[in-house]
């Protein structure tokens, strides 16, 4: 030994381990391109996803709280606010800001601000902090560019703080809400929390793809280790190199990745930003998503967990490493464990908690079990070739694992997503179709009596074939019961006549007849989020402090109502009380032959305004569709992409697979078989694991829709979608899996044509595993 | 004088590396008579994995004829679909082949292994077994590939071809992994049961011991200077 040099004496160079090691990928330059295209485009895909979800939350939350103080001042004429109306009311002495809402000719609503106006709501208060910031791009810009902007609409409010009495105001103005838009920020709140839970999944199913092709590399990198450790190279150094290694491949691969991500959130961001800002009223802020410390952390941190999580964990699993039946025992105790909690999980942590049993659960059991079924459908096959292909079945799918497991999740991600997307689209369509079932929206204004529209409405009726219309009052009301007297507020909803604009509506829960007995004001009709806060259901009774007058009412039914954070009682205006506290009223008229323009006039005329707050909302309906269409078409493209990330890496996987095993495949010609045969037991092998895949996936699917529909909306918000299932969009994901297998199938039947060498031995490094 | 089983006329192949065109085997010719055996020698790369991949259809020639058990295949033909099918039909029911390593499927027990040829070939797999048993591995049937040594994978290897009954077995290479004591008793046993049941045998070998156990021989390297 004397005469041998170490490894690491001076006779050798200094970087002779390094080179020694990537050594391998000058031989196989397409490996390190793979693992590092498989990071840009881990990477690429999560932050999109990720920048997308923050720059929404961060727009929610500035959002919200830029109008957390909701009260404006509007004139008593019912005439739109000028600029000289800001004059005259900065002139007496009244505190406000004004916010000059702007829709451009082409591109989405711009909202012009003062920023030296906003002090009006104090130092340190949500409003001033959001405005505080520079005014550096949409939808926020300084009021004097937004007045500037051709615009085909545009409206100017003055925004008061709280602390502004009605009194307080000269003449001709008074106090109201401020509300821009429908509220809908709870629909946004979800929206956005079911966009980060499939975040999260992404980034799972990436971290695996990233694992499976690190661990593909090393396999084939095995021989050189030991070599290396022959000469005397101790593996801690080795692996210390190794972690260097994919640690410097991270920072090279994350960093264009991130960019690519952020690249691909801007060009997507635009479009998404017009659909959260049309339908969730949450205006995008640019560059308001995150910045690049947190993706290139997060995406170092997931990288280095996939591909050197056995090295750090070496230790643990030698000491923890379970024999095969105490590991499968393991998985079906968590995803049992999973199921169950998610059913009864009383808080949203414990059902996130139970989705990651049940995913952890699954992703171990799923390749056990199609090893187990095929290996138990070997043992009864007497033909010696189905035997066959049934015990290669088994070994395909415990050396793909990895990649399988992640097809499966991104499968499932896929048909929850699908689901999820489909079941808003159906039912927001349906809703918003029946809360906008009149052609127009008026509303009454102050001091007007809503009473001379609806009696001037009902002598029309008879003239005018196809006038609906209802009265819409809007208060509060106080719920007590015997226990707790002074219960929580809710919204009141009363309507008169219960006509056909309302009992469309569809219930979740009904009494016989609930319409008609709702219009005789025998009950009264409740929301979701009130039945399930107050765990009421039809034939319940509520007890409602409508004015100061007690009064118990029976449930007739319960309806849906998305999007809206409190509860709400649906009564017959008729038997509001006299002194019940009006806060708002409105009509809502499809006029029929009437046409619009005469009953604006008319109305004008009977509240002797000059101008009527209008809303076509068919229009209303019109936009809502297109930007829900967008919306969800970017939600399936991001979700489509992981897909295709997952089928690509199968695709690899599978490919290198078959390269070390192809040399078994040659023995069946050499045994006798034509081409043809073997390349159609491959087939039906590459087909068997994706299909086995596709099946397992469907059920996992369908229960994340079942959790995110069912458990986290409900738990989040107080109200919950349909279930849905969508079985054509199963044939859809079949059809993408069988073309995912045809894929495998042609390129092994490409690869059994090229001469191929016997393997040295029969190790699991050259394919000879069983 | 014995029936001859295999007849090679003139057969060349070529193979192409870059632009240039390189002889492996040219215009060699001889005969095999059944129940004989041939030891094909040489040094490495002198041709004779090739003409045993030949001699089973597993390449095509570029010239030459080879006739073998009473089917005649010539190089070139019009017909090379029908050529393909034709020596599969052979491979599968007359010819056996034993490689140096890695003749048996790994996720089959020896005896699935030796049952799959069998029944391939259309042949009863209830006498796989006793094949394991006269090859002195029959203890170890339902042992996989992985779990025996070398010495044993080639034992059950050659049992998977005597169990298929056939006419011709090709060889190649079939104790080079081995050491010498254990590539002893699988050659004795190869020209044992060889001779007991009457089919022919080609043997590639640089082997000079081995090569010897054969009736004839035929030195490639002498041949073919590659």
């Amino acid at each position: 030994m004397k005469g041998l040099p170490s490894l690491f004496s001076p006779t050798f160079p200094a970087l002779f381990l390094p080179r020694a090691l990537l050594s391998h990928y000058r031989r196989h330059p397409l490996q390190l391109l793979a693992l590092a295209a498989m990071i840009v485009i881990a990477t690429m895909l999560w932050t999109g996803m990720n920048h997308l979800t923050s720059q929404a939350r961060a727009s929610l939350d500035q959002s919200e709280r830029a109008v957390a103080q909701r009260q404006q001042v509007v004139r008593d004429d019912g005439r739109a606010l000028v600029v000289e109306d800001f004059v005259s009311l900065r002139l007496a002495g009244v505190c406000v800001m004004p916010w000059l809402e702007v829709t451009p000719e082409t591109g989405s609503r711009l909202v012009g601000i003062d920023p030296l106006a906003a002090h009006c709501f104090g130092a340190g208060t949500g409003a001033s902090q959001a405005l505080d910031q520079p005014l550096d791009g949409k939808p926020f810009v300084d009021v004097h560019a937004a007045a500037s902007i051709s615009a085909r609409d545009s409206h100017l409010y003055l925004l008061t703080p709280e602390t502004t009495q009605t009194t307080g105001l000269p003449g001709g103005y008074y106090l109201k809400t401020f509300s821009a838009s429908p509220d809908t920020g709870e629909l946004g709140d979800s929206f956005v929390l079911n966009l980060e839970a499939l975040g999260v999944l992404v980034l799972l199913i990436t971290a695996l793809l990233l694992r499976s092709v690190y661990l593909l590399g090393l396999a084939q990198r095995r021989d050189s280790f030991a070599l290396l450790h022959r000469f005397g190279v101790p593996p801690g150094r080795v692996q210390r190199w190794l972690a260097l290694e994919i640690l410097a491949l991270s920072l090279v691969s994350v960093v264009p990745g991130v960019w690519l991500g952020r690249w691909l959130a801007a060009g997507l961001g635009s479009g998404f930003g017009e659909a959260l800002d049309g339908l969730f009223d949450i205006p995008l802020y640019a560059g308001q998503g995150q910045g690049w410390i947190t993706p290139v952390l997060v995406m170092l941190a997931v990288v280095v967990i996939a591909c050197l999580g056995d090295l750090l964990l070496l230790r643990f699993r030698e000491r923890f490493s379970l024999p095969l039946p105490a590991r499968a025992a393991l998985a079906i105790a968590l995803l049992a464990a999973g199921l169950a909690m998610a059913w009864l999980a009383p808080s949203l942590p414990w059902v996130f908690i139970a989705v990651a049993l049940v995913f952890a659960g699954a992703g171990w059991l799923t390749p056990a079990a199609i090893a187990h079924l095929a290996l138990w459908r070997a043992g009864r096959s007497k033909a010696p070739l189905a035997r066959w292909r049934f015990r290669e079945l088994a070994v395909l799918v415990r050396r793909l694992t990895l990649p399988l497991v992640a097809l499966q999740f991104a499968l499932a991600m896929v048909l929850a997503v699908q689901a999820l997307v489909t079941t808003f689209e159906d039912t927001f369509d349906r809703w918003l179709g029946q809360r906008l079932e009149a052609a127009y929206y008026i509303e009454v204004p102050s001091r007007t009596d809503g009473h001379k529209a609806a009696a001037w409405l009902t002598g029309q009726q008879a003239s005018a074939p196809g006038l609906q219309w209802h009265r819409v009052i809007r208060g509060k009301a106080q719920l007590a019961d015997a226990e707790n007297p002074g219960g929580p507020q809710v919204d009141v909803l009363a309507v008169a006549p219960v006509g056909s604009l309302v009992r469309a509506w569809a219930l979740l829960e009904a009494a016989v007849q609930p319409w008609g007995a709702l219009a005789s004001g025998e009950g009264v009709m409740i929301n979701e989020q009130l039945a399930r806060r107050q765990n009421l259901g039809v034939g319940d009774s509520v007890q409602l402090t409508l004015g100061a007058q007690p009064r118990a009412l029976p449930v007739l039914g319960v309806y849906p109502d998305y999007g809206r954070p409190v509860g709400e009682v649906l009564l017959n205006a008729a038997t509001l009380p006299d002194n019940f506290d009006v806060r708002f009223e409105s009509l809502s008229v499809t006029p029929g032959e009437l046409g619009i323009t005469q009953v604006t006039s008319a109305l004008e005329q009977i509240w002797g305004v000059n101008e009527l707050s209008l809303r076509d909302n068919g229009t209303i309906r019109e936009l809502a569709t297109g930007v829900f269409d967008q919306t969800f078409a970017l939600t399936r493209a991001m979700t489509l992409l992981t897909l295709i990330l997952a089928a690509s890496a199968l695709l690899m996987m599978g490919w290198v697979f078959f390269s070390a095993r192809a040399w078994y495949f040659r023995l069946l010609v050499v045994w006798g078989m034509q081409q043809r045969e073997v390349a159609g037991q491959l087939l039906r092998l590459a087909l068997l694991v994706t299909g086995g895949i596709a099946v397992l996936a469907l059920p996992l699917g369908i229960w994340l829709t079942w959790v995110l529909v069912h458990r986290i909306n409900p738990l989040a918000f107080g109200w919950s979608l349909p279930m849905a299932v969508y079985p054509v969009f199963w044939l859809e994901l079949a059809v993408l899996n069988l073309a995912i297998g045809l894929s495998i199938a042609a390129l092994m039947r490409r690869q059994l044509g090229r001469p191929v060498v016997a393997p040295v031995s029969a190790s699991a490094l050259m394919g000879g595993e069983r | 004088m014995t029936e001859s089983l295999l007849a090679v006329r003139g057969l060349s192949k070529h193979f192409v590396s870059g632009n240039e065109t390189v002889p492996v085997i040219e215009k060699l010719s001889f005969t095999l008579g059944q129940g004989q055996s041939l030891a094909l020698t040489g040094r490495s790369g002198s041709g004779k994995s090739t003409l045993l991949n030949l001699l089973c259809g597993l390449e095509l020639p570029d010239a030459g004829t080879i006739v073998l058990h009473d089917r005649v295949f010539e190089a070139g033909g019009a017909a090379a679909r029908r050529t393909v099918t034709a020596w599969s039909t052979l491979r599968r029911q007359h010819i056996g082949v034993v490689f140096q390593e890695a003749n048996l499927m790994p996720a089959l027990s020896l005896l699935e292994n030796v049952q799959f040829r069998a029944q391939l070939a259309g042949r009863d797999p209830a006498n796989s077994e006793d094949w394991l048993t006269r090859l002195g591995i029959g203890e170890l049937a339902q042992r996989y590939p992985d779990q025996v040594s070398g010495g044993q994978r080639q034992r059950a290897a050659l049992a998977m071809v005597f169990a298929m009954e056939p006419a011709l077995i090709l060889a190649d290479e079939p104790t080079g992994s081995l050491d010498r004591h254990t590539s002893d008793e699988v050659a004795r046993v190869l020209f044992d049961l060889q001779a007991r049941h009457g089919c022919s045998l080609i043997l590639g070998t640089h082997d000079a011991e081995l090569a010897a156990g054969c009736q004839q021989r035929l030195d490639l390297g002498h041949l073919n200077a590659v």
